[in-house]
C-alpha cells in the first residue's frame, strides 16, 4: 500500500434502481425480507466491485440495508426505541425521527453481517460504519431517561459492543460518525468526547469520524480531543475555508486528517485538476502520510453514475499528486 | 386561565392520512400544479390545523404557520433587501432554514399576513392570534452584508415590520405575537432590543405578546416587563431557570407560561402540568395566564401535537378546579 494520500469514502453509495424500488415493495408488504437480503447483498456486490474498479484503498460496504443514519439502528435496537412519525427538517424534507423508549442496550450484532460479507468479497480492508453515539441521541426524541448524558453514555457503551463485534469479526478500521457534534458545542462537547472514549477505548483498530458541515469553527480545535485516529470534515463544501482553521492552530500531530475533495450535494463531477489543487492546498499544512483523501459526505444522494464519476475523478487527482510527489501509488 | 399555541403545527399528518401538503411542494415543484393550486392545498391543511386545535380546546388558535418554510424566509423573501442563502442550523435543533441575507436597505412593500390571517380568523370558530417575528431576531438569524453594524439592522427592520404589524392590527387581529428568541442568546443586547421594540409597537392598540423560546430570561428580568407588550412569553422547558427568576419582582404582565415541551415526544401527565402552573401560581394571577408549549409544535409528529395540545387542556381545567 501507499505512504501517503489513501483514499477511502464516507460510507453510504447510491442504491441502485432495483434495489429502491424493493426497499419500496417490502415496505408496503409485496415483498419478504428474504427477498430484499438478496438484493441487498447483490448491491452490496455491485459496491464493492465500483469501488476495486476505480481503484479506492479502504472500502466500504455502501450501506446498502440501511436507510436513515440514525432510524437504522433504531429500528434494530427494538427494545429501547422505537420509530416515530415524521418530522420536517427543512424545506419539503422530512424524516422518521426514532424515540428512545426504553434503556438503551445492545441487542446483537447490527452491522457485523453485512461487513463480514462485503470484506469476503476483497482482498482490500472494508470499513465498519457506526453512527456516533451523540448523533444517535440528539437526533432522536427521549422518552426514558432524565438527562441527555445518561442517553449518550448509554448509546456509547451499546455502540463498543457493536464495535467489538466488528473487529472480533476482523474490522481493520470503524469509522463513527458523529455529525449532530456541533449542535451544541458550549455546553455538550465534554459529553461528545467523553462517549466517543467509551466507544473506542482500548480496542484494537484504527478508529475515524466524519462530521459533516455545519458549524465545524466552532468545535475547532476542540475536535483534536475525540480519541479517534483520522477526523474527517467536508473541505470540498466550503471551498477548503477550514484550512484557515488548520493555519491559525496546527492538526493534532498524532492524528490523519480526512479530506473531502468532492461535493457529495451536487449533481456535477469536479475535475481533476479541481481534486489536485484542494490536495495541493492541504500538503502545505499536512504531510501525505496524514492525509486520507475521500468525498464530503456520504453518497447515497447521488445517483450511481454521479457517484462513480465524483470518485474516479478524486482517484485520479490523487494518483497524480501522489505521482508529482514521488509517493507510491 | 386560557390555553394558545405559540408557532408553526406540523404540517403534515402521518398514515393513514395523507400529507397533501408535502405532495403538493413536490408537485409544484416538478412543475404539475401552479401557485393557485398549491394555495388552495395550504387552505385547506389551514383550516384543518385549527380544527385540530379547536378540538383539542384551545382557547385562542393560530393558523399553524402552514404557509411558512420557517420563520425568517416567509417574511425575509417578501421584503426588499434581502435574498435567500444556504441551510443553516436553527438554534440547537435538527431544522434548517435558508439564511436571509440582507444585501439593500430591508424594506416592507405590502402586507405578508394580513391576509393570512384574514383566511385563519373567517375559518376558525376561536379567535386567532398572529405572529410575526421580532426584528431583532430576524437580524440575528440573517447575515448582514449593507448596513454598517448589526443594530442599524435591527433597527431598520422594527421600522419595517411595523407596518407589517399595523396592518394585522386593521386586518382586526385580537392580539399579535411577536417572537424574539434570539435575544436569549445575546442578552448584553437588551438596549438595542428594547429601542427596536418601543419603536416597532408604539401607538399599536392590538394586544400584543412577546414570545421567546429556548431559554431564561436571567439578566432580562424586570427589565422586560418595561418593553410595550401586555404578556411575556416564556419558555419553561428548556429555561427551567424562568420559574425561579419571574420571583424576583413584581410580575406586572400576562405571562405566557410554556410548560407543555414541544421539543420531546413525551406526554406530559395531567398532574405535571397541575404542578407547574401551581409553581408560578403564588406569582401571577391565574386569570393572567396564557397556557402553551414551550415552542413551536412543529418539531413534533402531527398526531403527538395534538395529543401534547389535549393533554395540556385536560391539565388547565384540572388545574382551574384544585387552584382556584
Amino acid at each position: 500500500m501507499s505512504k501517503g494520500l489513501l483514499t477511502t469514502t464516507v460510507g453510504s453509495f447510491p442504491k441502485p434502481d432495483y434495489l429502491a424500488r424493493a426497499r419500496n415493495q417490502f415496505s408496503l408488504g409485496k415483498i419478504g425480507h428474504e427477498e430484499l437480503a438478496a438484493l441487498e447483498r447483490q448491491a452490496t456486490a455491485e459496491v464493492i466491485r465500483l469501488q476495486e474498479e476505480i481503484g479506492l484503498d479502504i472500502l466500504v460496504d455502501g450501506e446498502m440495508e440501511r436507510g436513515d443514519m440514525v432510524a437504522f439502528f433504531a429500528e434494530l435496537l427494538s427494545e429501547s426505541m422505537a420509530i416515530g412519525g415524521l418530522v420536517r427538517s427543512y424545506g419539503n424534507r422530512y424524516y422518521r425521527k426514532p424515540i428512545i423508549t426504553g434503556k438503551l442496550h445492545w441487542q446483537g450484532p447490527m452491522t457485523v453481517e453485512m461487513w463480514r460479507y462485503a470484506q469476503g468479497l476483497t482482498d482490500k480492508p472494508v470499513k465498519g460504519m457506526l453512527t456516533g453515539p451523540y448523533t444517535m441521541v440528539e437526533w432522536s426524541f427521549d422518552e426514558y431517561y432524565d438527562s441527555r448524558r445518561e442517553a449518550v453514555l448509554d448509546m456509547a457503551r451499546l455502540l463498543r459492543e457493536e464495535v467489538k463485534g466488528l473487529v472480533e469479526a476482523g474490522a481493520k478500521y470503524v469509522q463513527v460518525d458523529e455529525p449532530a457534534i456541533h449542535t451544541r458545542p458550549e455546553e455538550d462537547f465534554d459529553l461528545a468526547v467523553e462517549a466517543m472514549a467509551l466507544v473506542v477505548e482500548g480496542i484494537d483498530c484504527e478508529f475515524h469520524t466524519h462530521i459533516c458541515y455545519g458549524e465545524v469553527g466552532l468545535i475547532y480545535p476542540d475536535m483534536l480531543r475525540l480519541p479517534v485516529k483520522q477526523i474527517h470534515l467536508a473541505f470540498k463544501n466550503t471551498d477548503f475555508e477550514y484550512l484557515k482553521l488548520l493555519e491559525k492552530h496546527p492538526f493534532d500531530k498524532d492524528k490523519d486528517l480526512g479530506v473531502g475533495v468532492v461535493d457529495a450535494h451536487n449533481h456535477v463531477a469536479e475535475s481533476v485538476d479541481e481534486v489536485k489543487e484542494g490536495i495541493r492546498e492541504t500538503l502545505k499544512l499536512m504531510p501525505p502520510e496524514r492525509v486520507w483523501i475521500e468525498p464530503d459526505c456520504g453518497l447515497k444522494t447521488r445517483t450511481w453514475e454521479e457517484a462513480a464519476a465524483k470518485l474516479r475523478v478524486m482517484v485520479q487527482g490523487v494518483r497524480e499528486v501522489r505521482r508529482e510527489l514521488g509517493i507510491d501509488g | 386561565m386560557l390555553t394558545t399555541v405559540v408557532g408553526s403545527y406540523p404540517k403534515i399528518p402521518n398514515r393513514p392520512r395523507p400529507a397533501r401538503l408535502r405532495a403538493a411542494i413536490a408537485r409544484l415543484e416538478r412543475g404539475e400544479i401552479g401557485q393557485d393550486e398549491l394555495r388552495q392545498v395550504e387552505d385547506e391543511v389551514t383550516i384543518e390545523v385549527i380544527q385540530e386545535q379547536v378540538e383539542a380546546g384551545i382557547d385562542i388558535a393560530n393558523d399553524g404557520q402552514i404557509r411558512w418554510e420557517d420563520d425568517q424566509t416567509y417574511l425575509a423573501c417578501r421584503m426588499g433587501g434581502f435574498t435567500i442563502d444556504g441551510l443553516i442550523r436553527y438554534f440547537d435543533t435538527n431544522t434548517y432554514y435558508r439564511q436571509p441575507v440582507v444585501r439593500g436597505a430591508v424594506q416592507w412593500r405590502e402586507p405578508i399576513t394580513a391576509e393570512d390571517y384574514r383566511f385563519a380568523a373567517a375559518h376558525s370558530p376561536r379567535p386567532v392570534k398572529a405572529l410575526v417575528t421580532g426584528p431583532y431576531t430576524l437580524a440575528a438569524l440573517s447575515a448582514n452584508e449593507h448596513y454598517g453594524s448589526f443594530g442599524e439592522l435591527v433597527l431598520a427592520l422594527a421600522r419595517e415590520l411595523r407596518q407589517e404589524v399595523l396592518a394585522l392590527e386593521k386586518a382586526g387581529a385580537p392580539i399579535i405575537q411577536v417572537n424574539e428568541p434570539a435575544i436569549l442568546k445575546q442578552k448584553e443586547d437588551f438596549p438595542l432590543f428594547r429601542q427596536a421594540l418601543e419603536q416597532m409597537m408604539e401607538g399599536v392598540a392590538a394586544e400584543a405578546h412577546l414570545c421567546t423560546w429556548f431559554g431564561d430570561i436571567e439578566g432580562l428580568f424586570p427589565q422586560i416587563l418595561e418593553l410595550p407588550f401586555s404578556a411575556i412569553g416564556l419558555d419553561f422547558v428548556m429555561g427551567p431557570a424562568n420559574y425561579e427568576v419571574i420571583r424576583r419582582a413584581s410580575f406586572t404582565k400576562k405571562l405566557g407560561l410554556g410548560i407543555v415541551d414541544a421539543r420531546n415526544t413525551k406526554l406530559e401527565t395531567v398532574e405535571q402540568i397541575v404542578e407547574r402552573i401551581r409553581r408560578v401560581s403564588d406569582v401571577v394571577p391565574l386569570g393572567s395566564l396564557y397556557v402553551n408549549p414551550s415552542s413551536r409544535l412543529e418539531y413534533l409528529p402531527r398526531e403527538t401535537a395534538q395529543a401534547k395540545l389535549v393533554r395540556m387542556v385536560e391539565g388547565v381545567r384540572r388545574a382551574q378546579e384544585v387552584l382556584a
